[in-house]
């Protein structure tokens, strides 16, 4: 064992020593130039900044502005109207109504379509090889356009020539036909039934691939100890998926809340207001009476509900997560 | 033939002494600067023409002649009906300035106006009136399509209003007669649908689509059969009158006895209806007249008939409603504001409007006198003829003023809750009312 004054631990020692004047002259040359080494930071997010401010900030900015403002489509920033947009519009039972109904129809539908999406997924998980072809088949709803699965749901539930309708008729269930878009309680239904056709397919593919990361062996043990299947999915697969299927429902959540095209092509938020959500209610504020002022005011204001109605649910996705990393 | 020809013979003298005049005069004066026709003059140049879907096929009617006429080509760009005043709008306050010509719906006129969406051309058709001949257009259309804060932001093109078209057979087989009162309407149509609706078939099409020129149209059919208006001579809300509850009422009345349901009918499910004999009445728009006799996209060619629109309450004398109604104008961000002018110019004039009249599915009825009485358009479509003669002069406006997509939105809201039957016609009247007050001003 070399000791500190044999020749071969002076070289190992000057080598250290030299590292040692490397490190301590790089360090004291990172301490002497911040500034420096600032800037380097700062272009790496430079990029980010960029992107944030353009598709963020300006945006957040111009429709605060246009908030505080009398504004129409074709001539913005008339007049500074302080809150008089936010107070019309707080003051507006249409828009509350209007509120109201979407944080109903997405906490709804998104309950809805995350338990059908998780019973497919388990359907497909137990095909395992065909599963996956069958994925890539009930992904079409979700391929298609939302203007075109709103045309085609019309076509099929319209009250003349309708082919649900037509059916119904025939096999004598109505004498008459129904209006299943123009009745307050069936138009909703409608519009729900081909929201969940067009987006189960996504959840379902969500929890598909949750499902297929989930550890084999946690299963197979059960197995082993005579679980049934009830009891598989209870105490172990829905606590293990418990923080996955948290993310997936905030995620539809916050797409169900902006649901406009199926309301748009099959209702046009009718009949009365009865399916007008906040999305197409600010839509008709905007581009149809072009008071856009009073629109952005109603966008903020829409931004807040989904934030607070969408807080439970980032809550229980963490908790979740949390709870899944304690028992790792 | 007599009043066709003789238009014509004037117009062409008109165009030859307009540019004379206008050469030696205004050119020189520098004042507007100045095109005209010739051929292929415009060879190489375009014009982006944004125009509402049902008007698709005369724009590119109009496209095909213009760039025969003067070889300048025009990109037709169709949108839904209800989102021209909306893209056209946004492309002028966004810079973009994609749009040369405007196919606006004139109640838009004032929103039109105020925002400057297309040029103010008074000086224009002042300067050119020889050609126009502005006194040529129906006098009930021209103001009302054109006119806002003394200005003029383009020319008439399609001079839209609704009439009552039904299925004769249909009719002949129950024994029933053309309505003349609203109160007849609705026993015909629920005589027809009670005995006719196991087969499909319906006493009424009732267009009442919760669109503002859709439902608003339907409502506006009965307010003027009723005696009433819009708005007072001053522009105020005349809504708190007996007539406007009362058309109110009539709307709500039909809704049983119409093809299910009127919320959901629109011109795109109540045309084929009727053409296809599965409703014996509907109110629409004059050029109907031309769609059910062609045996292409018509069931009941010749077995249909055409009257104006019916009356009621106190009033006996029958009025049509301006329902839609068009007009061309230069989007204000144009590049090429003299050759969007001449296109307007050759759009809207005679010829073209004749030629357009008598153009199957153009969607165009007549805005002018020398159309409308001219002998090819009463050869080619007799019965709407024969209707619309001496009754487009007298037609309703409706509200022109800038805060008229409000009004007409308001309107729309509270007929289709009518409809849906959460509001009686009495309470949606007052409430429309009270909105108009507070939009315009008691």
């Amino acid at each position: 064992m070399p000791t500190p004054t044999s020749p071969g631990s002076a070289s190992s020692a000057l080598k250290v020593l030299s590292l040692t004047a490397t490190f301590n002259t790089t360090l004291a040359s990172l301490r002497v130039e911040p500034t420096r080494r600032l800037s380097w930071r700062f272009l790496w997010v430079a990029p980010l900044v960029a992107a944030l401010t353009i598709t963020t900030v300006y945006p957040g900015i111009f429709l605060i502005a246009l908030a505080v403002s009398d504004s129409r489509l074709g001539k913005p920033f008339r007049a500074f109207s302080a809150l008089k947009n936010f107070v019309a519009s707080l003051s507006d039972p249409l828009f509350l109504e209007a509120l109201g109904r979407s944080a109903t129809y997405a906490v709804a539908s998104s309950f809805v379509q995350l338990i059908l999406g998780l019973a497919i997924a388990l359907l497909l998980s137990a095909l395992v090889k065909s599963g996956r072809f069958l994925m890539s088949l009930i992904l079409l709803p979700l391929m298609t356009p939302p203007v075109m699965v709103g045309i085609a749901w019309k076509l099929i539930l319209a009250p003349a020539g309708g082919l649900l309708n037509g059916v119904l008729m025939n096999l004598g269930i109505t004498d008459a036909p129904i209006s299943f878009l123009g009745t307050a309680g069936l138009a909703w239904l409608s519009v729900g039934v081909a929201d969940v056709w067009q987006w189960t397919p996504f959840i379902a593919i969500l929890c598909f691939a949750a499902i297929a990361s989930l550890p084999g062996d946690v299963f197979e043990a059960a197995a082993i100890d005579g679980a049934n299947a009830w009891q598989v999915f209870r105490r172990i697969l829905l606590p293990l998926l418990a923080p996955q299927l948290a993310a997936i429902f905030l995620l539809r959540l916050v797409i169900a809340f902006k649901i406009f095209d199926l309301v748009y092509v099959l209702t046009f938020g009718g009949p009365g207001f009865h399916t007008t959500t906040a999305s197409f209610h600010i839509w008709r504020r905007a581009l149809e009476q072009f008071d856009v002022g009073r629109a952005a005011a109603e966008t903020l204001i829409f931004t807040l509900v989904v934030g607070v109605v969408t807080l439970p649910v980032v809550w229980l996705a963490k908790h979740a997560a949390k709870a899944e990393a304690g028992h790792a | 033939m007599s009043e066709n020809g003789t238009a014509r013979k004037v117009s062409r003298r008109s165009v030859l002494s307009g540019a004379a005049s206008a050469g030696l005069g205004l050119a020189a004066s520098g004042a507007f600067p100045r095109v005209g026709f010739g051929d292929a003059k415009f060879a190489g140049k375009s014009l982006n023409l944004l125009i509402i879907q049902p008007h698709v096929i005369a724009g590119r009617k109009l496209a095909a002649d213009f760039e025969a006429a003067t070889g300048a080509k025009i990109n037709v760009i169709a949108v839904p009906y209800d989102q021209l005043l909306a893209k056209a709008t946004l492309d002028v306050q966004s810079g973009a300035n994609q749009y040369d010509v405007i196919d606006y719906w004139f109640a838009n006129v004032g929103a039109i106006g105020r925002d400057e969406i297309t040029l103010d051309v008074t000086e224009w058709i002042d300067r050119d009136k020889a050609e126009i001949q502005p006194e040529d257009y129906l006098g009930s259309l021209y103001d009302p399509y054109t006119l806002f804060d003394g200005k003029r932001w383009g020319l008439p093109y399609d001079g839209d209003s609704h009439v009552l078209f039904f299925n004769k057979e249909i009719f002949d087989k129950h024994g029933l007669k053309a309505p003349t009162t609203w109160d007849e309407y609705l026993g015909v149509a629920k005589a027809i649908t009670e005995a006719e609706s196991k087969n499909g078939i319906y006493g009424a099409a009732v267009l009442g689509g919760k669109a503002p020129i859709i439902i608003g149209s339907t409502y506006a059919n009965r307010l003027a059969g009723f005696g009433g208006s819009f708005l007072t001579p001053e522009g105020r809300s005349a809504l708190d009158s007996a007539a406007a509850v009362q058309a109110a009422k009539a709307l709500k009345d039909i809704v049983p006895y119409a093809l299910p349901t009127p919320l959901e009918t629109r011109f795109e499910e109540g045309l084929p209806a009727f053409l296809s004999g599965k409703a014996a009445i509907i109110e629409f728009w004059s050029d109907l007249g031309v769609y059910a006799n062609d045996p292409k996209s018509s069931k009941i060619v010749d077995k249909w008939e055409v009257v104006r629109n019916p009356v009621g309450g106190s009033n006996k004398t029958p009025r049509l409603a301006l329902n839609a109604g068009y007009v061309f104008g230069i989007a204000s961000g144009s590049k090429q504001p003299e050759l969007a002018w001449e296109f307007i110019k050759f759009a809207t004039g005679q010829k073209e409007q004749t030629d357009l009249l008598l153009t199957t599915a153009s969607g165009i009825d007549p805005s002018r006198k020398s159309t409308l009485y001219s002998d090819a358009y009463k050869k080619f479509a007799p019965k709407v003829q024969n209707v619309l003669a001496g009754a487009l002069e007298n037609g309703l406006s409706w509200p022109t003023g800038p805060d008229s997509p409000q009004l007409q939105q308001t309107l729309a809201d509270n007929l289709a809750l009518i409809l849906s039957g959460d509001k009686s016609p009495e309470q949606a009247i007052a409430d429309t009312h009270k909105s108009w007050i507070g939009i315009i001003g008691a």
